[in-house]
């Protein structure tokens, strides 16, 4: 990943520090930080109401921050917003149109308020998202609606696309079609800030992956450093069942019945574990990366969590710096101190 | 399914040959699920109605003599007020009672008619588009319990109306004290010209998919309505031979039945065999269509924009040309119609009470007093069209329309002020219709072309004081837009001095803080240019004000 780090000299696309933002009583963003360098695909996850879209926003100038500092693009988001916005396409997660316009005048308009737009792009990507631009907006779905402010901004020249959680409503074959352009999209140089609640989503995608919870960044770093983090679930199926797994190191909550096995292996031991299967002939195997609330659940304690689960979840001494280095400034709350 | 057993829900199977009685099964449910959802609307109706004819019915009586009555009698003789009021049964021997049934209650039908439309479209098709009429039409209910259920509610409202307006009318202190009958048969009129509309909006649900549409072309034939009858009206004051006109009309049937003159109650039979007949072409109709489909087909668009639409301002454009659009049809029909009366309303002058030639100028110079009267009374409905306009530049960004536009290369100030800059020139256009419409509708009936210009130019003035409102709304929206309903209390309040200000003899110190009273009624006064160009700066400075305050604001956001 070598490839996707900043280059020397040049400021990041986003840089973002200790960023605060209150509605009244409620704290949307507490002391935030985010670096995203130019050129890279950053993936931003958290679980719903964490803060993604009101961070989304303040890089916008939509909303205005209450402390801290944002550049972006070396530019700042509320007073420079014109001027970075020809630079960069945004969309949201709930795209809604007028009423009485059609999808394709969506399309171009949009494009042309940000500076042009690429006909022959715009045609191409209105064929592979498959949408009929001649509907009013109004009779649009949601996944088709997405698929308006998707076509637009992958129609502009920009250097920087801010989506924020822009697969909601897809179906699974639209994804795909979306995940080739944002590849396209890199290849050609430009810096995507992707964010999402399911992991899986942005794994495919992310040189680097921030995790937002409660309103502050708890881990960042390429997908190798946050190894840690992911722990396989297996479902193996052997004519013997593997008890004799559970004692191996990195494996946890193994469950044996019949020729059925299921257990959870930490990242970093899967390789091992995985040549040891292959000497016991099976049949049948399943591994499901976890899911972003597993991975919350399990490292924070979220939701259900008290500091004993956590505790007793814990994957070990290594993961356990690990996150707490990574977590740098950003101090996680109480459950990081319970831990 | 050999053995039809009984359901305790009373729902038939399939295969029954009580074919409506499954169709209209959750009904009472339903019914009991929309009054619960509507506790707070239905009252608010009904008693909103009811309290506004007891302040039509106590007002009128309190504020009239023998005098001028008799003026008022005059006046409503006039075809303008024919058009604006009623046919005027038993004008000639006028009392308050018969003032208040020949005139005012139209206004209470129009309000009936109003919340039957508004209630069976929410009711209906709002549950359809929004999607809810799927998860609900998945249970026990049959095809047409939901239109049942909304119906039976609308005639519950106007029930209500109708008795509640009929009591007041009975229990007021209007002298000589109304009889039973007649006061009963006042409510019923304005009860049964809503329940005519509900069997209009019953049909019109069905024929588009969206709610807006349906209401609108119910909107559409209530307007024709007033109109149609209007028309009749204005030709039996005149003795003319349209007054059959009347007749088309719901509005007119609850008119015909004169209550305190003749009496009749078979007018309201028509009223009620439409209400029927609507329910009858709706179930039709809703049985010949998918859930949320529209009778009438939603046309492709263009998958291009337009070369134009390639700026915030044309952008403003596109979305305001729609109501532009209606309501300069609306501006000139009502031009041509208001200049028309000109000609009657010189030769009437003589009849008319001394308070209403006062407001128009006296007597001598009556003509241009009158439409420079006019010229007021226009810049009020732009005034309203300029604060509509700005609530839905907050629908935008209320609607999170306004986000992703304000994402790309597209500054606050120009987002509002294209927006702001579209809509004063839409108010300076509207008044030039409305001065256009009126000056060819003067000069057919006069045929002295010298009042075209003047009466042209005597609206076109009146913009300033559409502008002033314009930069009150905007100021308020940039500043603090939950407070953008306050700029219509200052349209009430300068409309109430502008339209009977002088009737009431106000002081001249009151009267001069409506923002209508200082730009002159040309023709009949001399332009005030120095107040033209004092509005139209107290305006900019407010449009202003307004941008920079919204320029420092979070935006609304979903």
């Amino acid at each position: 990943m070598s490839s996707t780090g900043p280059a020397k000299g040049e400021s990041p696309a986003i840089d973002i520090s200790g960023v605060t933002k209150n509605y009244g009583k409620v704290t949307a963003l507490d002391g935030l930080d985010l670096e995203v360098a130019r050129g890279e695909v950053h993936g931003f996850l958290g679980p719903n109401g964490a803060g993604k879209s009101t961070t989304m926003r303040i890089l916008l100038g939509i909303l205005r921050h209450d402390a801290g500092t944002v550049r972006m693009l070396g530019g700042d988001p509320w007073s420079d917003a014109v001027a970075l916005h020809r630079r960069l396409a945004y969309v949201p997660g709930d795209v809604e149109l007028w009423p009485n316009l059609t999808g394709g005048e969506a399309i171009d308009l949009f494009a042309r308020l940000r500076g042009g737009v690429d006909a022959a792009k715009r045609d191409e990507l209105v064929e592979r998202f498959d949408l009929d631009p001649r509907k009013k907006g109004r009779t649009y779905s949601k996944g088709n609606r997405q698929k308006v402010a998707l076509i637009s901004a992958l129609a502009s020249d920009v250097d920087l696309l801010l989506l924020d959680e822009p697969t909601a409503g897809l179906d699974p074959l639209m994804e795909v079609v979306f995940q080739e352009c944002v590849r396209e999209a890199k290849e050609a140089g430009v810096t995507v800030l992707l964010s999402s609640h399911i992991l899986a989503q942005v794994e495919i995608l992310a040189d680097r992956i921030s995790i937002i919870r409660k309103g502050t960044v708890v881990e960042s770093g390429t997908l190798q450093d946050l190894r840690h983090l992911s722990r396989t679930t297996v479902t193996a199926l052997t004519d013997k069942p593997l008890t004799e797994l559970a004692r191996r190191q990195g494996v946890h909550d193994l469950h044996a019945e019949g020729q059925q096995t299921r257990f959870e292996v930490d990242a970093e031991y899967l390789p091992t574990i995985m040549r040891d299967l292959a000497s016991h002939d099976v049949q049948a195997l399943t591994a499901t990366p976890p899911t972003l609330e597993q991975l919350l659940l399990r490292h924070y304690g979220d939701e259900l969590g008290g500091a004993g689960s956590n505790g007793s979840h814990d994957g070990g001494s290594a993961s356990n710096g690990s996150r707490k280095r990574r977590a740098g400034k950003a101090r996680a709350g109480r459950n990081e101190v319970a831990s | 399914m050999t053995t039809a057993t009984e359901r305790p829900g009373g729902a038939a199977p399939p295969e029954s040959t009580s074919h409506q009685r499954g169709a209209l099964t959750g009904t009472g449910t339903l019914l009991r699920f929309m009054v619960r959802r509507d506790r707070v609307r239905l009252p608010a109706w009904v008693l909103g109605l009811t309290v506004l004819w007891a302040y039509f019915a106590n007002a009128i009586g309190a504020v009239m003599d023998a005098e001028s009555l008799a003026g008022m009698a005059t006046m409503a003789a006039n075809p303008v007020m024919a058009l604006i009021g009623g046919p005027g049964y038993g004008f000639d021997d006028i009392t308050v009672a018969r003032l208040v049934a020949g005139f005012y209650a139209l206004y209470l039908m129009l309000g009936a008619a109003f919340m039957s439309i508004t209630t069976v479209s929410r009711h209906t098709r709002v549950e359809e588009q929004t999607g809810r009429a799927e998860l609900v039409r998945a249970n026990v209910l049959g095809r047409h319990a939901q239109l049942t259920a909304a119906l039976i509610m609308a005639t519950v409202m106007n029930l209500l109306v109708a008795g509640l307006t009929g009591l007041v009318t009975l229990g007021s202190t209007i002298e000589p004290p109304p009889e039973a009958g007649p006061s009963l048969l006042m409510g019923a009129g304005i009860g049964a010209a809503g329940l005519a509309f509900a069997g209009v909006a019953a049909i019109t649900t069905q024929l588009s998919a969206f709610s807006r549409a349906g209401s609108g072309i119910a909107g559409a034939v209530l307007g024709a309505a007033f109109v149609v009858r209007g028309i009749g009206d204005m030709s039996t004051t005149q003795n003319g031979g349209l007054g059959w006109l009347s007749w088309l009309s719901p509005l007119g049937w609850s008119q015909q039945t004169a209550p305190f003159t003749l009496d009749r109650w078979w007018p309201l039979l028509l009223s009620v065999a439409l209400a029927v007949a609507g329910a009858a072409v709706g179930y039709a109709l809703q049985t010949r269509r998918d859930l949320a489909a529209g009778v009438l087909p939603d046309r492709l668009g263009s998958a291009r924009a337009a070369t134009w639409l390639r700026s915030t301002l044309a952008l403003a454009y596109r979305l305001q040309r729609p109501s532009l659009v209606g309501w300069s049809m609306a501006m000139v029909l009502a031009g041509v119609t208001f200049g028309a009366f000109a000609q009657p309303m010189q030769e009437g002058a003589a009849d008319m009470p001394e308070e209403i030639v006062t407001v128009m100028g006296g007597a001598e110079g009556i003509l241009e007093g009158y439409l420079g009267f006019m010229g007021i009374y226009f810049a009020l409905i732009v005034a309203v069209y300029v604060v509509l306009s700005v609530q839905s530049l907050r629908g935008e960004e209320q609607g999170v329309r306004a986000e992703p536009v304000l994402a790309t290369a597209v500054s606050r100030s120009s987002w509002l002020g294209s927006w702001t800059a579209v809509t004063a020139a839409g108010a300076l256009w509207l008044l030039l219709l409305a001065g256009l419409g009126q000056g060819v509708g003067a000069v057919l009936g006069t045929g002295d072309w010298g009042l075209f210009g003047p009466v042209v130019l005597g609206n076109a003035v009146h913009v300033a004081a559409a502008w002033l409102f314009l930069g009150l709304a905007v100021a308020l929206y940039g500043l603090a837009p939950r407070l953008l309903g306050l700029v219509w209390i200052v349209f009430v309040y300068g409309t109430v001095l502008s339209l009977f200000g002088e009737m009431l003899e106000f002081d001249r110190a009151v009267l001069d803080t409506s923002p209508f009273q200082h730009v002159g009624q040309h023709p009949a006064d001399e332009i005030s240019w120095g107040a033209v160009g004092i509005l139209t700066a107290v305006g900019a400075l407010l449009v202003g004000a307004g941008a920079a305050g919204f320029r420092r604001r979070d935006l609304v956001t979903a």
